[in-house]
């Protein structure tokens, strides 16, 4: 027997799609709400529902809010060169996921 | 403690320009950022580098930096000499950096502990509960297809008491729920950093996967390539294929092609909305390294008198 199986287990829930609301996305992130506001104007990140009460969003924009944040921080990048670094890295990452791999 | 030069991290001479700085910087941060770089160690070169600008970039700090002086060669045993920096006045600044918490032991000693205490804070305006952390993990297809515990190991940068930088390393046995899919998230409560309240946050993990040996994911579809003789493709036939939970037997269709996909319906990852399995046919060529495969390919030629270059305009020899 190892020693982490005396350990606890942990049961977690899956953040599904469309359940984040403006307020978990910005605590997850530590971020303000009127940083992700310019994000979603700027279609970095889009919510599901009309109006900013409604919003909500995906598990996936997480990592894309936080990558932005770094973009921002570490490159001083402005919103606009943000959107199409992530657009572009997503294509990249898919591309290279299909790419054969032997 | 090692002697750190950071005019060689950022690949500059001595007496390089402020614009000359900050031109590397931005063109080794776009090489090295964790979220672009593709280089094998870019978290460790970009905090490295981040650390070396913010001495760089600083007038005051680089000139107390240069008083060490040149004699000093990097990773050498380093001692700050006394009153080494007497007159310079960043003591009181800080330093501005968002990640100083990650910055060396070397940095540190010459540059004091201002601005640990702002490292931690974080979030603004969120006093009561703790911060979010955010890890990633990566699980095997199986933990996904089948669900799983994992034992998972992390590690986090702590201050303690004195003000020091530390590496906290714990580990945590987590359960991988059956059907969660690439770049999903995981919700642990309360396993996130301590909040002033006693309230902890949540510790987000972000699900990848390893690279798989016969499949690859796509959301919640999975992919596999199956070779297949040329006369399976052609004449149809029922083939063994290896799925993440044991073999199925496959019914190839006659007139199959390369790259002909067969999906199976909802054998993909067992997600609330399943995905489904995709069958991708590589059509694999015999070797001809006997006279009899030989023959047999001379017959081959001579029966169909095949010419697949038609659609090219080209005649044929």
């Amino acid at each position: 027997m190892k020693s982490q199986d005396l350990m606890p287990v942990h049961t977690g829930a899956v953040i599904e799609d469309d359940v984040l609301t403006l307020g978990q996305l910005c605590h997850a992130c530590g971020v303000h709400a009127d940083w992700i506001v310019s994000l979603v104007e700027e279609s970095i990140i889009e919510p599901q529902g009309e109006a900013i009460h409604v919003w909500h969003f995906t598990g996936a924009s997480l990592v894309r809010v936080r990558s932005a944040l770094r973009l921002q921080r570490d490159l001083g990048l402005n919103l606009p060169g943000i959107a199409l670094v992530l657009d572009l890295m997503e294509e990249l990452n898919t591309l290279r996921a299909q790419r054969k791999t032997n | 403690m090692q002697y750190k030069d950071y005019y060689k991290i950022m690949g500059l001479a001595r007496n390089a320009t402020q614009d000359e700085v900050k031109r590397a910087y931005r063109k080794l941060a776009r090489k090295y950022h964790p979220d672009v770089s593709k280089e094998p160690n870019a978290e460790a070169k970009f905090k490295e580098l981040g650390e070396s600008y913010e001495v760089l970039k600083d007038p005051q700090k680089r000139a107390a930096y240069d008083k060490l002086g040149t004699n000093w060669k990097a990773g050498e045993e380093f001692r700050p000499p006394p009153n080494w920096d007497e007159g310079f006045e960043f003591k009181g600044g800080g330093f501005t950096g968002t990640d100083s918490s990650a910055f060396s032991d070397f940095f540190e000693q010459l540059f004091g502990h201002a601005g640990f205490s702002q490292a931690n804070c974080g979030a603004q305006g969120f006093a009561t509960r703790g911060q979010d952390s955010h890890a990633k993990i990566y699980i095997n297809l199986e933990d996904s297809f089948l669900g799983a515990t994992r034992n998972i190991s992390l590690s986090a940068p702590e201050i303690d008491a004195h003000g020091n930088v530390q590496l906290k390393h714990r580990s945590l046995n987590i359960k991988i729920p059956k059907g969660i899919k690439p770049g999903q998230h995981i919700r642990l409560t309360g396993q996130g950093e301590p909040g002033s309240s006693g309230k902890a946050g949540d510790l987000l993990l972000e699900i990848a996967f390893n690279k798989h040996a016969l499949y690859r994911v796509s959301e919640t579809d999975i992919y596999l390539e199956l070779p297949v003789t040329p006369w399976e493709a052609v004449l149809g036939a029922t083939i063994k294929v290896p799925m993440p939970d044991g073999n199925i037997d496959l019914k190839i269709p006659p007139n199959s092609h390369q790259g002909t996909k067969l999906r199976l319906k909802d054998r993909g990852l067992p997600a609330k909305t399943p995905g489904d399995f995709f069958v991708v046919l590589q059509i694999a060529l015999p070797p001809a390294n006997t006279e009899r495969a030989k023959a047999a390919y001379k017959n081959l030629q001579h029966e169909l008198d095949f010419n697949p270059r038609l659609t090219l305009g080209v005649k044929r020899l």
